[in-house]
């Protein structure tokens, strides 16, 4: 697919999106949100004839130490199956432990157990759809004192040991890296950049953690200065792919999620442009 | 030593679902942020968004007992029963059991009910659309096997009984309904909720009408649906009934699949 920006599908943009159908790169939805049938997903079924679709899971808990939940599994193959989307991506977390899920992307401890955990489960999710999937970094408000890996090594080695993609979110980059005391720069040089499929830009809010600021990836604003120019620096390192603009809390109206898609888009374009000039 | 991946796992959902998140056992990194406040973000997203996905299913139970109640309720809810699956839209099948055990049930008895009304109306949203049985599709069937027929009910379909006026206190609850006091103890209700082309609606029912839609699975006929109409309201005008459920659409004929299944 070229590298164009889409929108996050939401459910208040859903009618105006099927009545309009305003022009962008695709559209990204929530497995979790389409695995029943409803009216919405009938709108989804419907534009999936003029737009792309992102197929983006939250809840399949690829590091669950327990494995993957098989009927869950069989419900967002099925999706996939039905809608045949250009992406299927999932994150690089957990959410499910003794049966019980808690809707989070939890973080994980960056070990050798975990990476065999994590690899095993995504062969699994990859063998189950015929296809490649691609993981997203998470946003991270903690760190375990005895992760022997840093993140961008972890990815680093999942993809040499299932061939998945990566989907770099440089929204999370910014809120890990803060959250954590980390270099942006030094985490995105350690990256396979050759893995990279797609990029996810967000907004992110600065909450008060006992006196000291801590980031918080809530997706209910515009994209911050700062993660358009670490976007900017991605492209520059690793080239432009398609990206997606996402918004999921006080959800604005549609142009303004349409105007942070173009700022992208302009972003991608800008970073073709010099990396001919480079050439 | 650090504790492996799935003990770790367990134990930071318990923490998650504590009552409070205090001190930490995990191995979990501290600096001038400490590790209980990195802590406390996971548990607050956690809580927020099971309760906002709750607000979102049980929206006549929000409006009804308002914004801060809701909170609570839901968040105790949350830790008491969380998630066993991951689809928002099938979490909190059990919330009306729990609002009959819970002491908000004396000063607001029919709030359990509400919940039911909501938890069917989301259940058929989510439901399949099926092309329900016509009148055309009986054209051909003989006068005398028409009793004979079975019937069931659309995916979705289903009938919420109440000892109190459900569906005024639902209309009651809806945002541009006018400020009037709803008549509790006047009479009860008998809702079939059903899924429509673009939404989830409900229609009230008459005692027969309500009995002959529960005979409606997969085996029972129509003679033994009108038998059981008539059981409890011994003027049940069947044609008249079975007219009014033909236009809601809400019938289909069984397939042999029903009937293994059923």
């Amino acid at each position: 697919m070229r590298s164009v920006a889409g929108i996050g599908l939401r459910s208040p943009h859903l009618a105006q999106m099927v009545r309009e159908r305003p022009a962008t790169g695709f559209l990204e939805i929530h497995a979790e949100n389409y695995l029943l049938s409803s009216p919405a997903l009938a709108a989804v079924e419907d534009l999936r004839r003029d737009y792309p679709l992102s197929v983006h899971a939250v809840g399949l808990s690829l590091g669950s130490a327990e494995g993957l939940d098989a009927a869950h599994l069989e419900r967002v193959v099925g999706l996939v199956k039905r809608l045949q989307p250009a992406f299927v991506s999932e994150h690089l977390s957990w959410s499910r432990s003794g049966g019980r899920y808690l809707n989070d992307l939890l973080p994980l401890p960056y070990t050798e157990e975990t990476l065999s955990v994590v690899a095993d489960n995504v062969d699994r999710l990859q063998q189950a759809l015929g296809r490649q999937v691609s993981l997203e970094n998470p946003s991270c408000y903690l760190a375990f004192g005895h992760s022997t890996l840093s993140e961008p090594e972890f990815l680093s080695e999942l993809v040499d040991r299932t061939g998945c993609g990566l989907l770099l979110d440089a929204n999370n980059i910014h809120v890990t890296a803060h959250n954590l005391r980390l270099d942006p720069q030094d985490w995105l040089r350690t990256l396979p950049g050759t893995a990279i499929t797609q990029y996810h830009l967000a907004g992110h809010a600065v909450n008060d953690a006992d006196g000291e600021p801590i980031l918080i990836d809530d997706h209910g604003s515009r994209v911050s200065d700062v993660v358009w120019r670490l976007f900017a620096a991605s492209i520059a390192q690793f080239g432009p792919r398609p990206t997606l603009v996402e918004w999921d809390t006080d959800i604005p109206p549609l142009p303004v999620l349409l105007e942070e898609a173009a700022s992208a888009e302009q972003a991608l374009q800008d970073g073709r442009q010099h990396g001919a000039r480079a050439a | 030593m650090a504790p492996g991946l799935r003990e770790l796992q367990a134990a930071l959902v318990t923490q998650l679902l504590s009552a409070s998140c205090g001190e930490s056992e995990l191995p979990i990194a501290g600096d001038s942020i400490p590790a209980a406040a990195r802590l406390r973000i996971h548990r607050h997203h956690v809580l927020s968004s099971l309760s906002k996905a709750l607000a979102g299913t049980f929206c006549t139970v929000h409006r009804l007992v308002g914004e801060d109640c809701f909170k609570s309720l839901s968040r105790d809810f949350v830790q008491a029963e969380p998630p066993c699956g991951p689809v928002l839209a099938e979490y909190g099948a059990t919330f009306p059991f729990y609002l009959d055990a819970h002491p908000l049930a004396r000063e607001l008895p029919y709030l359990a009910d509400v919940a039911r009304l909501d938890w069917a109306l989301n259940r058929a949203f989510h439901s399949p659309l099926e092309r329900p049985l016509a009148g055309a599709d009986l054209a051909h069937v003989p006068t005398e096997e028409l009793p004979l027929q079975r019937v069931r009910l659309t995916a979705g379909a289903t009938v919420v009984r109440s000892a109190y006026p459900l569906a005024r206190i639902w209309a009651a609850c809806q945002p541009d309904a006018p400020e009037d006091d709803v008549e509790l103890g006047v009479e009860g209700a008998r809702l079939l909720v059903f899924r429509r082309p673009d939404d989830a609606g409900f229609v009230g029912l008459g005692e027969g009408e309500a009995a002959f839609v529960s005979s409606l699975v997969p085996g029972c006929s129509l003679e033994e649906a009108a038998i059981a109409a008539m059981g409890v309201e011994p003027g049940f005008d069947l044609p008249l009934a079975f007219a009014r459920l033909l236009a809601l659409g809400i019938m289909l004929r069984c397939s042999k699949d029903d009937l293994v299944t059923g």
